[in-house]
């Protein structure tokens, strides 16, 4: 048995699968719903396991995704942190890079540093950028700091010299001094957290991770002793933002992995989907309450980027984190979110949110505002007897109150307000959805998609409509979608180093050597976790740019071995103008970044096949009433029930599924065939 | 209403989703660094006669450029020779057309859509060099445009398609770094052709006149919207005066004038009276002057909202020719940006007691650019280094002033990490941080000016640049104190120390250091009235020393 547990604002789930010895398929899918308990997560999840009687000693795999990470980030919520630099850059951190999205604002307000200033401090070392010491470090130089942030109550150190990732000596050597001498902090130096260059960047990912180090350890220890207290002896797996899992020590060591953990199973669950049903280019799309998140996934791999911003918004810089993310595109358009007119008339959806509490206007808990869900209440693709899984009404007076003032201001009627609102929203989808696709060369022709969350059902197939792609596929268990992903997946270590070189043949040799030394790193900390070196493969990338370039273009190496300049120089151009429309032959190529990926397979179950439905399809059948679906009109629609639906049956638009958590809607020239595993495949009618 | 209604803001929203799409490509391609850290481009799209319907700026400086630059094209490009398909236009005149300095080099490519043309995508950005006397193409002592480099006036760098192969020669054979240039060049025709390909799947989707409807609607929700805030702000006629403290040749202070007419429905800015246009190199285009009035008013009117030609319907420039801020040629102009920033330093000074709760005191008001070139140590490559560098903002009604920020001239604008800026350029940067020197006292304090000091590694390099600032300090508002000073300073390998605020070329030798100094911004609200706690949390971080506490603010 496996069981896979994710940590959310509001519950923690734990998803628990039984699966035949012999074939591996899974047989049975269980569910178990807690509330989080703040500040003590770890007991969310004992609930969960205590609610549902569940021996762990019958567990073989326990893996764990959580948002402790982000939302200790974005709610200030870590610990107090002492950074120590070298002489002369203190301030990095708060001049960050001095950037103000928000052009014609003056009265502009920079964020506030992780770090207040008395709590940088500096010491005496210098390296170059050509990993040459220039001034030597002392490390008893930090001794009047350390006893300063001691007083002053901080917790966690973060240390960030000048050139640590050419040359980590001064970082390690400070590290273990303060490990040594003063075991009562928690301590990260940024080569351990990256080995990419720009100071700011990689001073605000080792703050950021120094930050989150004591609450990640405190709760993934209490995590580990109390599963074991109920008898759990195996290994606890993390998930991670790379989209790989991994073990609990090394996330304790460098905790800002984890903070896309969430979002990535996600979006993961989309792999092992496509694998399952041999689709290999996906776009998946999850729309929550409050954003939407959209990700691409070609050749049945999602794309990791290295640079990830916290908190960016239109007019703010947010803080960058130099750690492998699984590349997330959100914005804040999801069902809660609120509609709204500007002072000229212009209507918006988003990004305020009316969030699960009140929620939109429909939930009649005292939500005002009219919001997208609302907007599908009013076109009727949400049934009211199977609004919100069928336990509650929508409130109509809350409603209406609501819409009024939309109305009133656009000399619109309801049932064109509700459209508008949808067409904005789809249209904040569309412009997300390309700035994964288009935006980066792909063609959403080529891809199918995926749709998952409370809402990615309800805009699915006019969203294909609009970009042409040739099918949309709801999922089975769109609710634990996410604990798919994180059984699925495999135990990943990513090590990126920058390290300028040109890219000829005769660096062949420095470019194998400095992977090769990669690897080694890799071995070893996987065998501390005891896995063997045979059991791991590699991958190699390599982050490429035209010689005066700034910004680089990940392309993947075959392999080590037989490196060839022009294959690389060819894939490169192409890529290049893949991306961003044109290519410059004959202008010499450097490498900037080194990317090794280091992965060991976990043997996984696969998904099975589901029995036929035992209704017809007309059976299934449970209200036929009008549905307007705007610019397809307004039609008599089927609805169906999905737990009644099975392999096999196939339904023609306009129609509506419903089932507890979401309602797919098929337009009137759309069809839909269940497949082998209880999806719903959506199509264009011939 | 009809459901068009969404039709068209969808249309518009696309539109700048398209602008963002442009705007990436640049910044993600280009080679000269002051494109792709500072930032100093823009992109923008225009229905086919010019006026402006999204743009994505990374700098201020080009506000007003992406329409002004389409419609001089049209104008070039009339009746007699109009544009064809497949055309792209090159200019960098600095005195119409949106122009700024030789260095900003606009690229303009029609879009035509089943033979009509339909739209402009458009992007100007700032190449590291493009000729002339001095590496980085800025001279503080030039007197006459020719010197500051090659001037591509209003010319076809592709014709039906096919690259003008004899001007990318005659661009090759006349700048410094000819392939980071073209590579510069290429960015800027890609980035068009991006936009182009999208507008037209815009418009195959909703149809040409929908997309026309939306353009049209969406310049006039610009002025409506535009218009609305203009009306909250009280009428009447203000008057202020600005300098410009040296025209490179170390004459000066020279008067910058300014009348502001507020009525309902317009804001007239009245630059009559100011000096006449100067000797060097210190001078501002009428057309770049154009853009400090837009934006000044855009940050009274509608700071947040996208810009289009309707936003700027209701204001208006007045300025005779010939002035320091109206130029014409051949008067040079590559240190256009330090006029630029007093023009709106001198607008917000102006305005600011009118509206205090939407604009700050004065911030540190230059750019305060230097270019460093040299041949580089290790690898024996010739380098310019040109930056620009943060400083302190003034207070405001809401909070302190920011510390290490970029002036109002940038926006989206990055600073060189020492860790990038070592390889490439091999020097070595010794300290970046807030200096203490004092100023920007009130309730709410000035933010910190900064250092960057460097060493040169090079066996011989040359250091020219210009900060204005440094003689008159940054100002205060409502009771608030006068911030600091703009400077840089040589310290040379025996420990004499040279001070510097506008020089070309000093030469530098191995070893030398670069000190450069950003003030601090002006205070706003009497300095008695800052809670104490706030003053001694200022103290512990040393942002103030204990004599600055004492003496301005009475603490202890």
């Amino acid at each position: 048995m496996r069981v896979a547990t994710d940590i959310g604002g509001t519950f923690t789930d734990l998803v628990f699968f039984e699966y035949g010895k012999n074939n591996e398929e899974i047989t049975k899918i269980k569910v178990s719903k807690s509330d989080t308990i703040p500040g003590e997560f770890e007991k969310g999840i004992i609930n969960a396991i205590k609610k549902i009687d569940l021996d762990l000693r019958d567990i073989d795999f326990f893996a764990h995704g959580t948002t402790l990470v982000i939302n200790a980030i974005t709610e200030r919520k870590g610990s107090k942190t002492g950074l120590i630099t070298t002489a002369g850059f203190r301030d990095v951190l708060e001049i960050a890079r001095g950037t103000r999205p928000d052009l014609y604002n003056f009265n502009f307000k920079k964020e506030e540093p992780f770090v207040e200033r008395y709590l940088r401090q500096e010491i005496n070392e210098r390296i170059n950028y050509l990993g040459e010491i220039v001034t030597p470090l002392n490390e008893t130089e930090v001794e009047p700091h350390l006893e300063n942030f001691w007083e002053e109550g901080v917790q966690a150190i973060a240390i960030c010299f000048l050139h640590g990732y050419k040359n980590p000596k001064h970082e390690k050597k400070l590290a273990s001094y303060i490990r040594e001498k003063y075991p009562q902090f928690e301590v990260i130096a940024s080569h351990e957290v990256t080995r990419e260059w720009r100071e700011y960047e990689r001073t605000s990912s080792t703050v950021l991770s120094a930050y989150v180090k004591p609450i990640a350890t405190e709760y993934l220890d209490n995590l580990s002793s109390n599963l074991k207290k109920l008898n759990y002896e195996k290994s606890l797996y993390i998930m991670q933002s790379n989209g790989g899992i991994t073990t609990v020590e090394d996330v304790k060591a460098n905790p800002i992995t984890l903070v896309e953990s969430g979002p990535a199973s996600g979006m993961l669950g989309g792999v092992v989907l496509g694998k399952a049903i041999s689709k290999k280019n996906l776009l998946v799309l999850d729309i929550g309450g409050t954003t939407a998140k959209c990700s691409l996934i070609e050749n049945g791999t999602p794309e990791i980027v290295t640079t990830y911003n916290i908190e960016k918004t239109k007019t703010q810089a947010g803080f960058p984190i130099l750690t492998p993310v699984i590349d997330i595109v959100e914005i804040g358009n999801g069902g809660g979110s609120i509609a709204w007119l500007d002072d000229g008339g212009k209507m918006h959806v988003g990004p305020e949110s009316a969030a699960a509490n009140p929620g939109p206007a429909s939930y009649g808990k005292g939500g005002t505002y009219f919001t997208t869900t609302d907007a599908n209440v009013i076109c009727n693709r949400i049934h009211k007897d199977y609004f919100l899984g069928g336990k509650l009404q929508p409130d109509k007076n809350s409603l209406k109150a609501a819409i009024t003032p939309l109305c009133d201001a656009l000399d619109m009627s309801e049932d064109e307000v509700a459209k508008g609102v949808i067409r904005v929203a789809k249209a904040n989808m569309v412009n997300a959805l390309k700035s994964v696709s288009v935006n980066k060369g792909h063609d959403p022709r080529d891809f199918s998609l995926v749709v998952i969350g409370g809402g990615g059902p309800l805009h699915g197939a006019s969203l294909a409509e609009e970009l042409q792609m040739p099918e949309v596929i709801v999922p089975l268990h769109a609710g634990v979608f996410s604990a798919f992903g994180m059984l699925m997946s495999d135990l990943r270590r990513d090590y990126i180093r920058t390290d300028v070189l040109l890219m000829s043949t005769e660096n062949f040799p420095l470019i194998t050597q400095i992977f090769k030394q990669m690897e080694r790193e890799a071995i070893i900390a996987y065998e501390r976790d005891d896995y063997q070196k045979e059991a791991i493969t590699f991958e190699y990338h390599l982050d490429l740019r035209y010689e005066s370039q700034e910004h680089s273009v990940k392309l993947q190496l075959a392999d080590l071995d037989n490196l060839e300049t022009n294959a690389i120089e060819d894939d490169f151009h192409q890529l290049h103008e893949k991306r961003y429309a044109f290519s410059m032959k004959g202008t010499k190529i450097e490498i900037v970044n080194y990317h090794l990926v280091a992965e060991v397979t976990v043997n996984k179950p696969v998904i099975a096949k589901v029995d036929k439905s035992s209704y017809t399809t007309d059976e299934a059948c449970i209200a036929i009433e009008q549905v307007d679906f705007d610019e397809e009109g307004i039609h008599e629609a089927k609805f169906y029930h999905r737990d009644k639906l099975g392999p096999g049956m196939q339904i023609v638009g306009p129609a509506i599924i419903v089932e507890d958590a979401t309602s797919t809607v098929v337009p009137p020239s759309y069809q839909v065939a269940i497949d082998d595993y209880a999806n719903i495949i959506i199509t264009r009618k011939q | 209403m009809s459901l068009n209604k969404f039709t068209s803001d969808i249309i518009q929203d696309s539109l700048i989703s398209i602008g963002e799409a442009m705007f990436e490509t640049v910044q993600r391609t280009s080679m000269s660094p002051i494109i792709y850290e500072a930032l100093d481009y823009a992109v923008g799209i225009t229905d086919g006669e010019g006026r402006l319907l999204a743009q994505g700026n990374g700098v201020i400086t080009f506000l007003a450029a992406m329409s002004l630059v389409v419609e001089e094209t049209l104008d070039r490009f009339g009746k007699d020779s109009p544009l064809k398909e497949g055309d792209v236009v090159m200019a960098n005149t600095p005195y119409v057309g949106g122009g700024t300095h030789l260095s900003d080099v606009a690229i303009i490519t029609p879009v035509f859509y089943k033979g009509e043309r339909v739209a402009f995508t458009v992007n100007k950005a700032h190449w590291t060099d493009i000729g002339g006397i001095n590496p980085g193409s800025v001279s503080t002592v030039s007197t006459e445009i020719y010197q500051e480099g090659i001037h591509f006036p209003f010319v076809k760098i592709k014709e039906e398609g096919r690259l003008n192969d004899a001007l990318v020669s005659m661009l090759e054979g006349n700048v410094r770094l000819p392939k980071s240039t073209l590579g510069d060049l290429f960015s800027g025709i890609a980035a068009n052709d991006v936009g182009a390909e999208r507008i037209i799947k815009l418009i195959e989707k909703y149809g040409l006149d929908a997309y026309r409807q939306a353009a049209r609607e969406f310049i006039e929700y610009g002025e409506r919207i535009s218009l609305k805030e203009l009306k909250k702000i009280p009428n009447g006629t203000y008057e202020n005066s600005g300098w410009i403290e040296n025209d490179g040749f170390g004459n000066g202070p020279f008067p910058l004038k300014l009348k502001i007419f507020i009525s309902d429905d317009q804001m007239v800015c009245d630059f009559t009276g100011s000096h006449e246009q100067l000797k060097g190199p210190l001078n501002l285009s009428r057309t770049g002057l154009e853009t400090a009035v837009r934006a000044a008013f855009k940050a009274i009117t509608t700071p947040t909202l996208p810009a289009n030609n309707g936003s700027f319907k209701h204001v208006k420039l007045v300025c005779p020719e010939n002035t320091i801020v109206s130029a014409k040629s051949p008067a040079p102009i590559s240190v256009y940006y330090e006029v630029f920033l007093a023009a709106i330093d001198l607008l917000l000074k102006t305005l600011g007691p009118i509206v205090p709760e939407k604009l700050p005191a004065g911030h540190f008001r230059s750019v305060c650019v230097t270019y460093i070139s040299g041949i580089h140590p290790v690898t024996n490559n010739f380098y310019v280094q040109a930056e620009a560098l943060s400083g302190g903002w003034g207070a405001c009604a809401y909070h302190d002033g920011n510390r290490g920020q970029f002036s109002y001239a940038h926006g989206e604008s990055y600073n060189i990490p020492a860790e990038t800026r070592e390889r490439k350029y091999g020097v070595l940067v010794e300290e970046y941080a807030f200096h203490n020197e004092g100023g920007g006292y009130g309730e709410y304090q000035g933010g910190n000016g900064q250092n960057l000091i460097f060493k040169v590694l090079s066996e011989e390099a040359y250091l020219t640049g210009a900060f204005l600032g440094y003689s008159i300090p940054t100002w205060g508002l409502k009771g608030g104190s006068e911030g600091s000073y703009n400077y840089f300073t040589v310290i040379r390998t025996d420990g004499v120390e040279e001070k510097y605020n506008i020089v070309t070329n000093v030469k530098l030798k191995k070893g030398d250091r670069i000190k450069l100094v950003t003030a601090t911004g002006g205070g706003y609200g009497n300095p008695q009235d800052r809670p104490e706690e706030k003053v001694k949390s200022d103290l512990k971080n040393g942002y103030i020393t204990k004599a600055q506490a004492l003496k301005y603010y009475n603490v202890k």
